[in-house]
């Protein structure tokens, strides 16, 4: 499985990079080393940037920490600042939320995820799928859509907007807002404000629809191609309600794997670290995880859209639990592992989010204004965890009785899928690359599989860090006395 | 700013658009311009950006850059668009003034780097290296220090109403100028 | 007694003025804004931040320490012809890279007085080589958090703190380059003095220097002050920040 990875004499063949990576978010290059005959050797993804925001956080008072955190990204800052601030409700020491600023909340998920999942098919990885992987270049872009699918492009954008416009109403702005604190959220939503996302989510829920549709579509068109390209079979992992079904929001961890069989189910979250496992490779600044009783070789595994509707029992809104049907039926009964597969899970996602923001419209406590929790004793530790768009979000804080950040650790969603993506460009490198002129259509064969996972690179250089616990023994003035170390 | 016929006989703008180490919200915030899109690329076509899979910059008229300069990488591009564009726009808090990312410039980044990579007993520090990695700068640098910026549009990110009116401006040839309710730092 | 006596000219309009008021306080009683920092109405002047710095009869003063009298011509928006807006957005510049300013999470965003005045003078950029200074931050109070990043040395908490509270908890150190504030107390640290969260100089801080601890992002984008109107436009004389609970 990891024959790809490290080729025998690395100073012995030819490099061919792909940098920097386009149509997703933040920097990634994939190198890739030939021998005789064009043979491929070694395939990495190389994820190039580095932050260390879990260092420079500590220090900063905690109430500051989800507004600073979601700045890691542009297309999915609500995930990191609701994850966040769940993390600080239980730290500040605030008891269960009122029905209204969790509505609210969810709400603004949603929100979220039809906005991120609307962006990633119709803007980023639409030109692939309608012009060709190997299409013209200067029209292979979502300005290339727009002018030869002027309804469909008009469509993805409105789309796109309606999540904007949710979370606007709800946060204060499209994109890094403040409307989510410790205990609640700071504003009610306003009667017109609701009644005009009322007005548009029909609309909506009736485009992901097509959208869904349009995905079965182009699978029809090439059933095996589809089903294959870019198959990496991994575990999977997310998080599902008491019942069985994903819920974005909050819920237990549940892993299957590559054939549905279970894992680990119904695993409080804030256990996370017995559960999972980080390594460093020399060739990345993204960490690569695994489910520790599986050993890295075995244990990685797959987040995100591909996963969660695999490893649902079902999805409690009627609309997207029918696609998936669809979409399970093309497996027969096993799981479905291609990297195409994504787009298909992703527009099933984007209608369900589409649903359950229609329901909470329609909830008489989305207006209400009772937006605070009641406040109980301080905790020193949270972790809140989250269904982001692109995967499961984990955020560990740690806070001292003056109100300081003093530990942060992060698991972003794409960081979960480092190894899977490593595997599915292998896959496709082997399958199409291997012994052929490398042309610019065939590298960006390599990029659609990446793409389809909807990386997001610039949250994802963060770590699963195994912080020892330090203590300091210090004089009046501030001189080292002793120190103590655990871990 | 609609189409019209005469427009369409004019060469169109060309734009190149990169994020070094910003978040990609300003590049977000631009799309949120929405369906003013469909008229702006009646004027516009886009070179080099992360929404094309044009590679490398070639002449253009706009380059608009979000993110500051954390590593060897993000300058080698910066300079690239510089060199290839008329017109350099700073856009949104980190390439002003190193945003978000720059919190770790009064720390010591090898401290940081060893912090992150540490090995689980704590006893020592795998940071990663290899010559695929761009080596990274003791601080990030804003873009301004790096090279001429010509205009600045400041925000975290700033609005889609923002952008679309520094466009706007710049592309009818008035001076670009915010309205007082288009103008915030966060 | 309460009718004014004369009028000064502010940009070739009248404006008039009580015996013993500066042309800052007279400008600011008549609904004329002039830009500035460490002038507080209880306060009184200190003349170290320069933004009111205005021209009258020909040469620069700052307006906060300069008293109205009959005839003067002062010039605010436009210096000898020039627009002032330039030096004083080169101030603001300044000001704004010498410390760690970043105002994305910043709590105070939206309510203060450094950011409404880069709105003010339109200042796009700072311009200068940012200083990334490293800053100490004193959580060590209950209730107030001292986040020195943002101190702007404008030395109204050492004023009100003496004058108001009769507590001197703060004071400045160092000379040059190297001022900053200093708290009295043994360790230096706030929690081991006898300050306040009720004190005025928890209050007074135009910047987020001083914040009353756990407020946060309480007042939603859209409430705060400055998204209400612009600093310009605020018709009275600097009214005592109102913390949100």
């Amino acid at each position: 499985m990891l024959n790809l990875e490290t080729a025998q004499s690395p100073h012995k063949l030819r490099r061919v990079a792909i940098e920097p990576v386009t149509r997703v978010e933040g920097h990634g290059k994939v190198t890739i080393l030939l021998g005789d005959e064009n043979r491929v050797h070694q395939v990495r993804l190389h994820i190039v940037e580095f932050r260390g925001f879990e260092v420079f956080i500590r220090g900063r008072p905690y109430w500051e920490v989800p507004i600073a955190v979601q700045r890691l990204c542009g297309i999915c800052p609500v995930s990191h600042l609701l994850a966040a601030t769940k993390a600080m409700d239980l730290i500040a020491g605030y008891g269960p939320l009122t029905p209204t600023a969790e509505k609210l909340r969810r709400l603004l998920h949603y929100g979220q995820i039809v906005q991120s999942h609307a962006l990633h098919f119709f803007y980023l990885s639409s030109p692939d799928l309608l012009f060709g992987f190997e299409s013209e270049v200067g029209k292979r872009n979502v300005l290339g859509v727009a002018a030869a699918f002027p309804d469909l492009a008009k469509q993805g954008i409105l789309t796109r907007k309606f999540g904007q416009e949710v979370i606007r109403h709800i946060a204060g702005k499209r994109i890094h807002g403040t409307g989510v604190i410790s205990g609640g959220v700071n504003k009610a939503l306003a009667q017109a404000d609701r009644d005009s996302m009322r007005a548009g989510v029909d609309q909506i829920v009736d485009w992901s629809k097509a959208a869904a549709g349009l995905v079965v579509k182009l699978h029809g068109t090439s059933p095996e191609f589809y089903k294959n390209f870019g198959e990496s079979r991994a575990n999977m992992m997310g998080l599902v309600d008491q019942r069985g079904a994903v819920d974005f929001y909050h819920g237990a961890l549940r892993a299957r794997d590559a054939d549905g069989g279970p894992i680990f189910d119904q695993v409080d979250y804030a256990t996370y670290k017995s559960l999972l496992q980080e390594d460093v490779k020399n060739w990345s600044y993204m960490k690569f995880l695994h489910i520790k009783t599986l050993g890295p070789d075995k244990g990685w595994y797959r987040v995100g859209p591909l996963a969660r509707v695999q490893v649902t029992d079902f999805l409690p809104t009627p609309l997207a639990e029918a696609e998936r049907q669809k979409f399970l039926a093309v497996g027969g009964g096993k799981p479905l592992h291609g990297a195409l597969m994504y787009h298909w899970a992703r527009m099933i996602e984007m209608l369900h989010a589409a649903e359950m923001a229609r329901e909470l419209l329609d909830d008489p406590d989305i207006v209400k204004t009772e937006l605070m929790a009641d406040k109980g004793p301080r905790r020193e530790e949270g972790i809140g965890v989250i269904e982001a768009p692109r995967g499961t979000l984990f955020h560990h804080y740690r806070v001292d009785e003056n109100d300081l950040t003093t530990y942060c650790n992060l698991i972003v969603s794409t960081t979960n899928n480092n190894q899977a993506m490593n595997e599915a460009i292998r896959a496709v490198a082997s399958r199409y690359l291997s012994g052929h002129e490398l042309t610019e259509g065939l590298l960006n064969n390599i990029e659609v599989a990446i793409r389809a996972y909807d990386p997001c690179l610039s949250c994802a250089t963060h770590a699963l860090g195994q912080m020892p616990l330090e203590v300091d023994l210090v004089d009046a003035d501030g001189a080292l006395v002793s120190r103590a170390r655990k871990g | 700013m609609s189409a019209t016929a005469k427009t369409s006989a004019l060469p169109k703008v060309r734009a190149a658009t990169t994020s070094l180490a910003g978040c990609f919200g300003c590049h977000m915030s631009f799309l949120d311009i929405d369906e003013r899109i469909l008229d702006l690329m009646q004027i516009v076509e886009f070179d080099r950006s992360p929404l094309t899979d044009i590679k490398h910059c070639g002449p253009c008229d706009i380059a608009l850059i979000e993110g500051g300069c954390c590593n060897a990488e993000n300058v080698h591009v910066l300079r690239e668009l510089r060199a290839n564009a008329k017109i350099l726009v700073a856009v949104g808090a980190c390439a002003i003034n190193g945003g978000l990312p720059a919190l770790r410039n009064s720390l010591d980044v090898g401290d940081i780097l060893n912090e992150v990579y540490r090995t689980p007993d704590g006893a020592a520090s795998n940071v990663p290296k290899d010559p695929e990695l761009p080596l990274l700068f003791d601080k990030v640098y804003p873009v301004n220090e790096v090279v001429r910026v010509d205009y600045f549009i400041p925000g975290c990110p700033p609005s889609g109403d923002t952008i679309w009116k520094f466009l706007n401006d710049l592309i009818l040839g008035r001076m670009p100028r915010l309205d007082p309710q288009l103008m915030h730092y966060d | 007694m309460t009718a004014p006596d004369s009028t000064i000219l502010i940009d070739d309009v009248p404006v008039p003025f009580k015996p013993g008021q500066t042309i800052l306080e007279a400008a600011l009683e008549a609904g004329v804004f002039i830009p500035h920092l460490c002038f507080h109405p209880e306060l009184g002047a200190h003349g170290s931040c320069r933004l009111c710095n205005v021209i009258v009869n020909g040469r620069n003063i700052s307006a906060c320490t300069m008293k109205a009298a009959s005839g003067q011509e002062i010039e605010v928006d436009t210096w000898l012809g020039e627009s002032a807006q330039a030096y004083r957005r080169t101030l603001v510049q300044m000001l704004f890279v010498e410390g760690n300013h970043f105002c994305p999470s910043c709590e105070k965003s939206g309510n203060c007085q450094l950011q409404a005045l880069g709105y003010d003078s339109e200042m796009m950029t700072p311009h200068f080589v940012e200083f990334y200074p490293h800053r100490p931050v004193d959580a060590s109070h209950p209730d107030v958090l001292l986040d020195l990043n943002r101190c702007i040395l404008c030395e109204l908490c050492v004023r009100a703190s003496r004058d108001m509270d009769g507590k001197s908890v703060f004071a400045l150190a160092g000379r040059g380059m190297a001022s900053h504030i200093i708290v009295n107390s043994p360790s230096g640290k706030l929690g081991d003095t006898n300050f306040s969260a009720t004190d005025k100089a928890a209050h007074v801080c135009p910047v987020g220097a001083i914040l009353i601890k756990r407020v946060g992002f309480a007042k939603p984008i859209g409430q705060r002050r400055y998204d209400l109107e612009p600093i310009s436009e605020e018709a009275t004389p600097r009214r005592e920040v109102e913390e949100a609970k």
